[in-house]
C-alpha cells in the first residue's frame, strides 16, 4: 500500500516541487498552504510521514509540530522540516520536538524522495523494536 | 554523486558577517583614540594579550617613548623592557582577571629614562563588541611629586619638633624646607595670618610676598582667599583634629581662575611659648580632577557606542538571516526545476533544451554557492565559524579530493601527480573544512591551467605542522594583482577566466578558514603566465577554534 505524505509549505512552487518528487517515488501526496490546515488534513488523512515548511503564514511549523505531537496518533508520525531557514540559529527551535529531520532549502531533487522514505523505514523499524521489547 | 560541493548545496549551515560592519568599527576606534588623545593624563589600552592597541599623547611625552616601538608591544617589553614591574605584572595577570575594574594602585619604579617615579594605576576591563575579547584601559597618574611632598612637610613637621635647634636656626631651616617644596606651602600663627609662603605659593596664586606676609589668609589677594571652604578648615575642623589631609576645595580666583586644590594642613606648638603654627600645603589638582572627568566620560561613551556596535550587529546577524532565506526560496524553485527538467523526470527534452535548461541549473548552484561563501565568510569576519574539530586521515583526504577534480584534469590534458609523504600524519582538523579549502585551490589550479599543463600537489610534515603544496604551470597572477587575489570578488583577467565558473571568495574564504585552524596560507606567482604555487600549513594539533 502507498505511503501518505502530508506537505504543508506555503511557496505554491516550492510545495508543486515536493510533491511532485514525493508521487514520481511512489507516495500518495496531500498538500497544504497553511499549518491550521495541514493540521486539519493530517487529522482527516493520517499521513506516515510529515513534510514541513517552518516559516508558514499562520504560526511557526515548528509550533504546528508541537499541536500534533499533543495528540497520540501523531506521538510517533515523523515531521521533517523543509526550510530556507538553515542557519545554526534556526534549528534551535526544533529542539525538544521528538522523531524529526532536517533538510535545507534548496532541495536536492534527485534524493529528496529517498530521504523522505529513509526518515519514514527508520521510524518504523524503531517503532517495530519498540513494539517486539513491549510484547516480551 | 556525493561530492563536498553537492553536500555543502543542501546541508550547510552558514551564519551571518560583518562586511559592512567594518566601517562603523573604523569610526569608533577613532573616536575612541580622540577621546584618549585629549586626556592629559596618560592612558594606554591593552589587548587581552596584553600587548598595546593604543596610547595617548601624554603616555609618550611622560615616559619618553616613541609610537612606532610601543604599539603591538607587549606592555612588558616597553622602552626596552623598562616596563617588566612585577607589581604590574600583578595587576594585569592575577587582580585584574578577576576583578575587571581596580582603582589607585600603587606602583613605584625606577626607570632609565626618567628616574624614579609613583604612579597610581586605574585599570578597567572592557568587554570588546564582537567576539569575547577583552581591552584593559590603563590610566597612569604620576604621583611621584606628591608624594615627595608629603615626605617634605613630614620632614618639616619633624625638624621643628626637634628642640636643639635655636629659634633662629630653626627658622631659616624650615624657611629653606619649604622654599624648596615645589607645591605651594603656606606658613600661619594662631591667628591665620601669614607668617611665611613658599616661592611656590607667590608662583601659582600670583601673589607678591609685600601684600602677603603679615597679612589674614582671607585677605590675600584683595579677598579672593575668603572661601568659605578654608575658613571651615581653619576655624573649625583644624582646632579639633591638629592634622587634616586632602581636604577638597573649589574656587573660583579672579586672577588665575577655578582651580580644585587638596589642602593638607598640620597644626604645630611653637618651641617656646604656647602659641602654635599652621602649616597648609596646597595641592592643585584642577588638572587631575579635569583628567579624571574626561576619562570618566571617555568611558561612558564608549560604553554607550558598545552598546551601540552590539545593537548593530545583530541587527546585520538578522538580516543576514533574512536574506539567506529570501534568496534560498527561490533558488529552490529555480534548481530545483531544471533540475527535474534536465533529468527528464516528466519526459524527453530535445538537446538544445536540455543544454538551455542546464545553463539555468549551473548558474542556479553558482548562485547557491555565492550566497553560501559570503555568508561563511561574514561568519569568518564576526568570529561565528567553528569547528568541528576530528582526526582526519590527511592521506585519503588529499586522495579523495584530487579524485573529485580529476574528471577535469583528464578532460583538459593536464598532468597531474600526488606527492604525499609516506609517514604524514594525521591531522585533528573540521574535515568538511579542510576538504572546501583543498577543493577551492585545487579546482582553482585546474580552471586556470591550459591543456596540456601540470599540477604538482606535494604535502609533507614540518615540525609540529602538515604543509600542503599546490602548483600548476597555469596563468599565474601578475605582481600588481597579488594583493587583490585575497581581497574577494576578484577574477583573474585571462582567457580561461571567460570560460570557468568561480565566485571569487573560494580563495579569500580558504585563508580565513587555514588561519582558523591555526595555519597559515600563501601564494606566490612569479608573474603572468609563469604558473601559481598555494602553499598551506595546517598543525596536526588544532589549538585553535573549538567544538560547536
Amino acid at each position: 500500500m502507498s505511503k501518505r505524505v502530508l506537505v504543508v509549505d506555503d511557496n505554491r512552487n516550492n510545495r508543486i516541487l515536493e510533491s511532485d518528487m514525493l508521487q514520481v517515488a511512489g507516495f500518495v501526496v496531500f498538500e497544504s498552504e497553511t499549518a491550521q490546515n495541514g493540521i486539519d488534513l493530517a487529522f482527516r488523512e493520517h499521513p506516515d510521514i510529515i513534510v514541513m515548511d517552518v516559516r508558514l503564514p499562520d504560526m511557526r511549523g515548528t509550533e504546528a509540530a508541537k499541536i500534533l505531537r499533543q495528540n497520540d496518533r501523531f506521538r510517533n508520525v515523523p515531521i521533517i522540516f523543509v526550510t530556507a531557514s538553515v542557519m545554526s540559529a534556526d534549528k534551535q527551535e526544533m529542539i525538544g520536538i521528538s522523531n524529526i529531520g532536517f533538510i535545507g532549502k534548496p532541495i536536492n531533487t534527485r534524493t529528496f524522495a529517498l530521504d523522505i522514505e529513509r526518515y519514514l523505514n527508520q521510524n518504523q523499524h524503531a517503532a517495530k523494536s519498540q513494539k517486539a521489547k513491549e510484547s516480551t | 554523486m556525493n561530492h563536498p560541493i553537492d553536500r555543502k548545496l543542501t546541508k550547510s549551515i552558514h551564519v551571518p558577517a560583518n562586511i559592512d560592519q567594518i566601517q562603523p568599527v573604523t569610526k569608533s576606534q577613532e573616536y575612541a583614540e580622540s577621546i584618549i588623545n585629549t586626556i592629559r593624563e596618560p592612558l594606554i589600552v591593552l589587548d587581552q594579550d596584553l600587548r598595546v592597541v593604543t596610547v595617548s599623547r601624554s603616555f609618550y611625552e611622560v615616559f619618553q617613548v616613541k609610537p612606532e616601538e610601543t604599539v603591538g608591544e607587549l606592555i612588558y617589553d616597553l622602552g626596552n623592557k623598562q616596563w617588566d614591574i612585577p607589581k604590574l605584572r600583578k595587576l594585569l595577570e592575577t587582580i585584574l582577571p578577576e576583578k575587571t575594574t581596580f582603582d589607585n594602585y600603587e606602583v613605584e619604579h625606577d626607570f632609565a629614562t626618567i628616574g624614579r617615579r609613583i604612579m597610581l594605576l586605574n585599570a578597567r576591563q572592557i568587554q570588546r563588541v564582537l567576539g569575547k575579547e577583552r581591552i584593559i584601559l590603563l590610566a597612569i597618574k604620576d604621583i611621584t611629586e606628591r608624594r615627595d611632598i608629603e615626605t617634605g612637610l613630614e620632614k618639616v613637621r619633624n625638624e621643628l619638633a626637634d628642640v636643639k635647634l635655636s629659634q633662629d636656626e630653626a627658622y631659616e631651616y624650615s624657611e629653606s624646607i619649604i622654599n624648596t617644596v615645589r607645591e605651594p606651602l603656606i606658613v600661619l600663627n594662631q591667628d591665620l595670618r601669614v607668617v611665611t609662603a613658599s616661592r611656590s605659593f607667590y608662583e601659582v596664586f600670583q601673589v607678591n610676598p609685600t601684600e602677603t606676609v603679615g597679612e589674614l589668609i582671607y585677605d590675600l589677594g584683595n579677598k579672593q582667599w575668603d572661601i568659605p571652604q578654608l575658613r571651615e578648615l581653619l576655624e573649625t575642623i583644624l582646632p579639633e583634629k591638629t592634622t587634616f589631609d586632602n581636604y577638597e576645595v573649589e574656587h573660583d580666583f579672579a586672577a588665575i581662575g577655578r582651580r580644585i586644590m587638596l589642602l593638607n594642613a598640620r597644626q604645630i606648638h611653637r618651641v617656646l611659648g604656647k602659641e602654635h603654627i599652621i602649616l597648609l600645603a596646597i595641592e592643585d589638582v584642577t588638572e587631575r580632577k579635569d583628567a579624571e572627568n574626561g576619562l570618566e566620560k571617555a568611558h561612558e561613551e564608549l560604553k554607550t557606542l558598545s552598546i551601540e556596535l552590539k545593537r548593530a550587529a545583530l541587527a546585520k546577524s538578522e538580516f543576514l538571516a533574512n536574506m539567506s532565506h529570501e534568496l534560498r526560496t527561490p533558488l529552490n524553485s529555480i534548481i530545483g526545476f531544471s533540475e527535474v527538467l534536465y533529468d527528464e523526470t516528466f519526459g524527453p527534452l530535445n538537446p538544445k533544451q536540455k543544454s538551455y535548461v542546464n545553463n539555468v541549473l549551473t548558474s542556479g548552484k553558482h548562485l547557491l554557492l555565492l550566497i553560501n561563501q559570503i555568508l561563511d565568510m561574514a561568519h569568518v569576519e564576526s568570529g561565528k565559524m567553528h569547528l568541528v574539530l576530528s582526526r582526519v586521515s590527511t592521506r585519503n583526504l588529499l586522495c579523495e579530493i584530487s579524485m573529485l577534480v580529476e574528471n577535469i584534469v583528464s578532460k583538459k590534458h593536464i598532468h597531474m601527480t600526488l606527492d604525499i609523504d609516506e609517514d604524514l600524519p594525521d591531522i585533528e582538523a573540521d574535515e568538511l573544512k579542510v576538504k572546501e579549502i583543498l577543493y577551492n585551490i585545487l579546482s582553482n589550479a585546474v580552471k586556470f591551467t591550459p591543456e596540456g599543463g601540470k599540477i604538482d600537489l606535494t604535502a609533507r610534515q614540518s615540525g609540529t605542522n602538515i604543509e600542503i603544496q599546490i602548483h600548476d604551470t597555469g596563468i599565474g597572477i601578475a605582481s600588481e594583482n597579488m594583493s587583490k587575489v585575497f581581497e574577494g570578488f576578484f577574477r583573474v583577467d585571462a582567457p580561461y577566466s571567460r570560460i570557468t565558473e568561480g565566485t571569487g571568495l573560494g580563495l579569500p574564504l580558504s585563508k580565513k578558514m587555514v588561519e582558523l585552524h591555526g595555519g597559515e596560507l600563501t601564494i606566490h606567482s612569479a608573474g603572468l603566465n609563469q604558473g601559481t604555487t598555494v602553499r598551506f600549513s595546517l598543525p596536526t594539533q588544532s589549538s585553535g577554534g573549538g567544538k560547536l
